[in-house]
């Protein structure tokens, strides 16, 4: 009796514990919770809204790193990889590949519901995740749509087009909710469109605006393109909206259209209530290269050159890492972070000048970096303490080539990438140099990169091996095989009391903890 | 024109589909060349293959080395898609005029003399090739924008590894796998064997990697003049 009475009262405790609100069940997933993440989420494809990636958590240290274990594998069971950054809330992840939609319970790692989306034409090359906001999901279908789903079961309460396919445009992007707005752009540029960045009703799917990129298509002498295709960052005192632009169309004929091609390959800053534009800043005038400036634009606080300053970072697929102030856009500091050749200097205003010689040619041209780029949408990571802006860079180069007959459509040449290898930099914000470079393997990492303030890095390599770094040195304290190639950064949070880090490479989402943590 | 097997439009259709899904983003809408990927419809692979048998594996197994992830799709659809490739060649193939993406034409812009010049001296290409040695032949082996593309990095040229086990004697083969944990190699009897890289001493001969460290040395008159030298190597 003693027993049986020891046990209801346990399960009536049980039960208490169940029915205690929990702050981050997904109806109350609002601005302040986006703003601030708490430790047991991860509630938005940065993580929060600075783009960082940087965790606050300290559980998992240099010193323990090496006893990190398994908790959990999930299985896709698709041959696509995953790019998604998952979010985690109220204890479940969701994430995607390309048409699917999962949610998983973060203790076991099996799958509560899965959606998939209906057979479509358009390109399938990725899906970066999914959004939450008041209780809802949004996506990104690969044709361009914008769907609400409901978090409980993967059933879709509306769908919205963004961008017609038929004409060539995709989409791979998590959107970025600020407010009552969520915010998504389009893939697209083996076609002559405009690029853009639209405002939609989380609540109608009605469209509230849309800033364009470029002017219509088929204003003479201008250029097109311009997609925006990644999640952009937000700063809620300035109360502006920060991306960066995809390349400018025809591709690799820059004939067609004379001059800058604004807004094309610019970081932009916008007002997020009306989609004016408050200032621009262009990593890569008149590209020839299908350099975009879609990396993430990092913001970070602190002291430039003796200076609070309010910073945005970039490492630029062009090669190039800028430190600009958000507050109007100008340049602080423009420097390079491995071999480019397609420069003739740094203009007045912080801006690369491109050499008119290293355009795409008949008999074509040699090229550092290629087409992949430095480094690409992949996550970099920005330390406060060491004040180091990691990222996973890929030396390279190529051979470009454009001439008549490829015409003025689309991609309008031909570029072939010669070699390449990866290489994890760790660039000094305040100088622009590199205080210590991790080798990553032959060919190019896709793994990205996030930090923790108990100072690792966590990344991976060429070979699919993940790697936990020592941030102030770079030196590995711990790797794990993974099977396959990794292609999304790791995200961590805390799961009932502990720190988990996440990991994804091939088709598999693996779950790390410490052993100690074990049940 | 290449000889492909025969496939109904509607196939041809489905395998378009497929590819736009797939492939398009780094082979092109048309297989014309994309982000990253090669123009299938100038592909040597492509013009030899019959029915899917060629490129169907390729599908299959993708290229690693290359950037090209295995495809799990069904044989259906590797036919289908196989059957897509074959006509955009076709197509492609049957155009008059100047064609689009690289032509072996597009490439005679250099001096062959100043080519000839850079081999010897400033390349220092002479210091590991031979014309008459191991170059002999090889604008006969390769053509056009594959030839450059050999010159300029070998991509296949395999690398040597010696490995000192730091009991038992030293080892060297064909370097099989390296990352920052773990060195592998063939042995001379076709025997894989890898060590935990903290046990041993090793050392790569890596041939091609004097290719790496001619990259921000050459001019593209470098490259073009170097490309009528080798283009004489028949």
């Amino acid at each position: 009796m003693r027993l049986l009475k020891g046990a209801l009262l346990l399960s009536a405790i049980a039960l208490l514990a169940v029915r205690l609100p929990q702050a981050l069940e997904a109806q109350n997933v609002d601005r302040a919770m986006l703003t601030r993440p708490p430790k047991d989420s991860w509630p938005a494809y940065h993580g929060d809204y600075s783009g960082r990636r940087h965790s606050p958590l300290v559980e998992i240290t240099p010193k323990n790193v090496k006893d990190l274990t398994l908790a959990w594998a999930f299985q896709t069971e698709q041959a696509a990889i995953i790019k998604a950054t998952p979010i985690l809330i109220d204890g479940i992840l969701y994430f995607t590949v390309p048409d699917n939609i999962w949610a998983i319970d973060a203790r076991t790692g099996h799958q509560i519901w899965r959606y998939t989306a209906p057979p479509n034409k358009a390109f399938h090359i990725g899906q970066r995740g999914v959004s939450i906001y008041k209780g809802w999901l949004y996506y990104m279908s690969s044709d361009a749509h914008l769907l609400s789903i409901n978090p409980k079961d993967g059933k879709v309460r509306w769908d919205v087009v963004v961008a017609d396919s038929s004409k060539g445009q995709w989409s791979t992007m998590a959107p970025l909710i600020v407010g009552d707005h969520v915010l998504v752009g389009a893939s697209g540029d083996f076609d002559n469109l405009q690029g853009f960045v639209r405002s939609i009703n989380p609540e109608t799917g009605a469209t509230q605006w849309q800033w364009d990129a470029t002017l219509p298509v088929g204003t003479p002498n201008k250029t097109t393109g311009g997609n925006v295709w990644m999640t952009g960052t937000y700063d809620p005192d300035l109360n502006l909206v920060y991306w960066g632009t995809g390349n400018p169309t025809p591709v690799l004929n820059g004939k067609p259209r004379p001059g800058d091609n604004l807004y094309t390959c610019s970081i932009v800053a916008l007002n997020p209530e009306t989609g004016k534009l408050v200032w621009a800043f262009q990593p890569s005038p008149h590209d020839t290269h299908d350099w975009d400036a879609v990396e993430v634009p990092v913001l970070v606080d602190g002291d430039f050159h003796g200076k609070p300053r309010k910073m945005l970072m970039q490492a630029s697929r062009n090669g190039h890492f800028f430190v600009l102030d958000r507050t109007d856009g100008k340049n602080l500091l423009t420097t390079t972070f491995g071999p480019v050749n397609w420069t003739l200097g740094i203009d007045k205003e912080g801006r690369p000048i491109p050499n008119p010689a290293k355009e795409p040619a008949p008999d074509g041209r040699l090229i550092a970096p290629d087409e992949g780029g430095l480094t690409n949408y992949r996550s970099p990571s920005f330390d406060p303490k060491t004040g180091l802006f990691i990222v996973s860079a890929a030396p390279s180069y190529s051979l470009y080539f454009a001439k008549p007959a490829d015409g003025t459509y689309g991609w309008a040449g031909a570029d072939y990438s010669l070699w390449s290898k990866g290489v994890l930099e760790a660039i000094d914000y305040q100088t622009g140099k590199i205080r210590w470079s991790h080798e990553l393997g032959d060919g190019r990492s896709g793994a990205g990169v996030m930090t923790t303030d108990s100072g690792l890095t966590f990344t991976g390599d060429a070979a699919g091996n993940f790697l936990a770094l020592d941030t102030s040195t770079g030196k590995t304290l711990w790797h794990a095989g993974s099977g396959s190639h990794i292609q999304s950064p790791s995200i961590t949070y805390e799961l009932d009391g502990h720190q988990v880090v996440l990991t994804s490479s091939g088709g598999v989402l693996f779950a790390w903890r410490l052993p100690s943590v074990s049940q | 024109m290449p000889v492909h097997e025969t496939y109904t439009p509607l196939v041809i259709e489905a395998g378009g589909s497929l590819f736009q899904q797939n492939c398009a983003f780094c082979h092109g809408k048309d297989a014309g060349g994309g982000e990253s990927g090669p123009d299938l419809t100038r592909s040597k692979l492509v013009s030899t293959d019959m029915k899917g048998e060629k490129i169907g594996e390729v599908i299959r197994n993708g290229r690693p080395d290359k950037g090209m992830p295995r495809f799990g799709l069904s044989d259906q659809e590797i036919t289908s898609l196989v059957a897509f490739v074959h006509s955009q060649q076709d197509k492609a193939m049957a155009q008059t005029g100047t064609r689009k993406g690289v032509d072996v034409s597009d490439l005679q812009t250099g001096d062959l003399e100043a080519g000839k010049k850079y081999f010897n001296g400033a390349g220092g290409c002479a210091t590991c090739h031979s014309p008459t040695g191991d170059l002999a032949g090889v604008a006969t082996r390769y053509q056009g924008l594959k030839l450059e593309q050999q010159m300029l990095y070998p991509r296949d040229a395999k690398s040597k590894v010696t490995v000192t086990p730091s009991a038992g004697p030293e080892l060297t083969g064909q370097l099989a796998y390296l990352d920052e944990f773990t060195v592998a190699l063939i042995d001379s009897t076709g025997v894989y064997r890898s060590w935990p890289i903290v046990k041993v001493k090793y050392k790569v001969d890596a041939p091609a990697k004097a290719h790496i460290e001619l990259f921000d040395k050459y001019t593209d008159d470098d490259i073009h003049n170097l490309m009528a030298y080798i283009q004489t190597l028949h």
